[in-house]
């Protein structure tokens, strides 16, 4: 698939730049009052310019006649009532519905944590709506053979990152070590800062794991090649169908993730299919794929995987096998979006940083460059709260207050943790199956093949 | 005759970058949904118009004139002065857009009018259909009725992120610039 991702209509763009005001990387170019365009040199694919663009087609407008065609140029049915914004993200709607009915594939799905805090917004509910099982029953109902869950593979995520840091460290590896899963933050690193890709972890992101998975272990567990799985995934995320495309996430020829969805594209086909999410039935995951611990569902929020990986690396180095682990991070004045605490890991202190926002990257990446950082684990989200306030999230309508509705879906991946009966994730039994049965061990040899990767300066594929 | 002026909405042109937000924001107060796009059951309909030219670019909308030639002109007594403004009654209107023609700012369209998620509908005559009628949507006049019972007031000034739009209450600004006039008035004496 070669189309761009992320891209502003020139029929539909006024030119007021507000989309250029919420740009994290300053990636939208044009005069006031005139179409703008997107510098893919830059871009990072976020999709925040989608998610505040409110230049729509109106039935008012001079070429209004033009909107079926238009509508039908995007992917979507020509009668379709969804408004027609400048500002859009690619539609992948007609290839997963493909796959759907191809006979010749077994569907697996997975959905990222952050989804399911924010779909039922789409059918009237209140920002942090929490539906886990009534989004497992809606993919069901659509189709899906197997519905499995990003979270799994957010924990199969921590075992890895966090053996990789605690490499590094006692290896005297490249540090600080940068997360990897935010497919944004990893854009703007080979972009804007291509010397410090050493510094990213070579973790895939949980996307990645769980599609490299879906076509080893979950083919094998249901007797199927990696060539009969369509891995399809559901995502809060603009750049995660950059991430799927990138030539470096396939296995022995195949792409561990064939098509990505945003929250706003399924909850269009459940509604094209007549489904309503609040009537349906609270449904499980499959199993073990879907099976998921607290620790990768705090994923979907900035600062989640920081959490989430001192977790496990507390009980792996020191025995005490902790919910949470109790390490609060700080935002300074001076440093908004930056927040720093330490830890004592392996009687080593990890000087540990969160970034909740790219627009805040910056200092950061300037002292790792200069050699004046003192920290070893950086986590960063390219938007501002992480996952939650994605790209692919629900559009928000006017007046309505974003930053409420972010800390509604944060509250609500915090309030699932607490009520999961297992939080970290090395104590989840379906990854320790996939370790005993399979993995066999963190860092181990079939680990980096399928889990780990290579990130390089390969700008300029958003064509 | 009312005894009030009836309040308008008036945008500041060297404020207003043409983001179409007042148009969303004025769309979604009527009709039903939550808090995203997506949840909106029926399509768009602004009742204000962004309009450019040359290198202007300012929302158009009713001004609620309190001569109002809309009002004046229908033929089906559709279009009524309340102390709510200028407002059209969707049940009369029967979309023969005189209204439109008259208006001297262009405020009024004929939409299509969604009822409870459904598209309001009108009896066509037709000979070939049994009974003779037949039922189509129907695009009635539409236009700014100042989101009328909307709780916090017009929609689209809430939601303009440059302030370039104000709700005016002709009376208040009267009674505003007669005491600025009298304090500059009180100065000059001073002064002088």
């Amino acid at each position: 698939m070669s189309t761009q991702v992320v891209s502003i209509d020139p029929m539909l763009c006024t030119g007021c730049r507000r989309c250029a005001d919420v740009c994290p990387v300053d990636a939208i170019v044009g005069r006031r009052n005139e179409p703008q365009t997107i510098d893919a040199s830059r871009c990072v694919l976020c999709g925040q310019c989608v998610l505040t663009c409110a230049a729509f087609m109106s039935p008012f407008d001079d070429g209004a006649e033009l909107l079926p065609e238009m509508l039908r140029k995007r992917g979507l049915a020509e009668d379709d009532t969804a408004p027609l914004f400048a500002a859009n993200f690619r539609i992948d709607r007609k290839k997963v519905a493909g796959m759907l009915t191809d006979p010749e594939k077994t569907t697996m799905v997975q959905c990222a944590p952050a989804v399911r805090v924010s779909i039922a917004e789409e059918f009237g509910k209140a920002p942090g709506t929490l539906s886990p099982g009534k989004l497992a029953a809606s993919l069901r109902r659509l189709g899906f053979d197997y519905v499995y869950d990003t979270i799994f593979a957010a924990d199969v995520t921590v075992m890895e990152e966090s053996s990789e840091l605690l490499q590094r460290m006692e290896s005297g590896g490249t540090l600080p070590m940068f997360t990897s899963c935010c497919p944004g933050w990893v854009r703007h690193v080979e972009t804007a800062w291509p010397d410090l890709i050493p510094h990213l972890s070579s973790c895939k992101s949980p996307q990645q794991m769980a599609g490299a998975l879906f076509k080893s272990y979950g083919a094998d567990q249901v007797g199927k090649t990696a060539g009969e799985i369509a891995s399809v995934a559901v995502m809060p995320c603009t750049a995660k169908k950059g991430e799927a495309e990138r030539p470096e996430m396939q296995n022995d020829g195949f792409a561990n993730v064939d098509a990505v969805l945003t929250v706003t594209e399924l909850a269009a086909m459940l509604k094209e299919k007549g489904i309503d999410l609040d009537s349906l039935p609270e449904e499980e995951f499959d199993a073990p794929l879907g099976l998921y611990s607290g620790a990768g569902t705090i994923f979907g929020a900035s600062g989640g995987v920081m959490e989430a990986a001192l977790r496990t690396a507390i009980a792996v180095t020191s025995g005490k096998d902790v919910d949470e682990s109790g390490v609060a991070f700080v935002e300074s004045e001076e440093e908004p979006g930056v927040f720093r605490a330490s830890v004592e890991v392996a009687g080593k202190t990890v000087r540990g940083v969160i970034v909740s926002g790219l627009a805040h990257v910056a200092p950061v990446l300037e002292a790792v460059r200069s050699g004046n950082a003192d920290f070893e684990f950086v986590e960063v989200m390219c938007c501002e709260g992480g996952c939650v306030a994605g790209g692919g999230q629900p559009k928000l309508l006017p007046g309505v207050d974003v930053a409420d509705a972010v800390a509604r879906r944060r509250k609500g991946l915090h309030d699932h943790d607490r009520e999961l009966p297992v939080r970290a994730a090395h104590r989840n039994p379906a990854v320790k199956a996939l370790y005993e049965n399979f993995l066999q061990k963190p860092l181990g040899e079939r680990s980096h093949k399928l889990l780990h990767t290579h990130y390089g300066k390969e700008a300029g594929r958003h064509e | 005759m009312h005894a009030r002026l009836s309040p308008f909405i008036l945008v500041s042109a060297s404020k207003c970058i043409g983001c179409r937000v007042c148009e969303l924001a004025c769309s979604a107060a009527h009709q039903r949904g939550g808090v995203s796009v997506g949840s909106l059951q029926v399509p768009l309909s602004p009742r204000l118009y962004l309009t450019s030219v040359n290198n202007v670019r300012v929302p158009i909308g009713c001004r609620h004139c309190e001569d109002a030639p809309c009002a004046e002109v229908c033929p089906n007594n559709a279009i009524i002065h309340t102390t709510e403004g200028v407002q059209v009654e969707e049940d009369r209107c029967v979309g023969c857009k005189t209204c439109l023609a008259v208006c001297p700012v262009g405020a009024m369209e004929m939409a299509q009018v969604w009822k409870r998620g459904k598209p309001a509908m009108r009896r066509v005559v037709d000979p070939s259909a049994p009974g003779g009628v037949r039922y189509e949507p129907a695009s009635l006049a539409s236009k700014c009725d100042l989101c009328r019972g909307r709780e916090g007031g017009p929609a689209c000034v809430d939601a303009c992120p440059e302030k370039a739009l104000t709700l005016v209450d002709p009376i208040e600004v009267k009674r505003r610039r007669n005491f600025e006039a009298a304090l500059a008035l009180s100065r000059t004496y001073e002064e002088v």
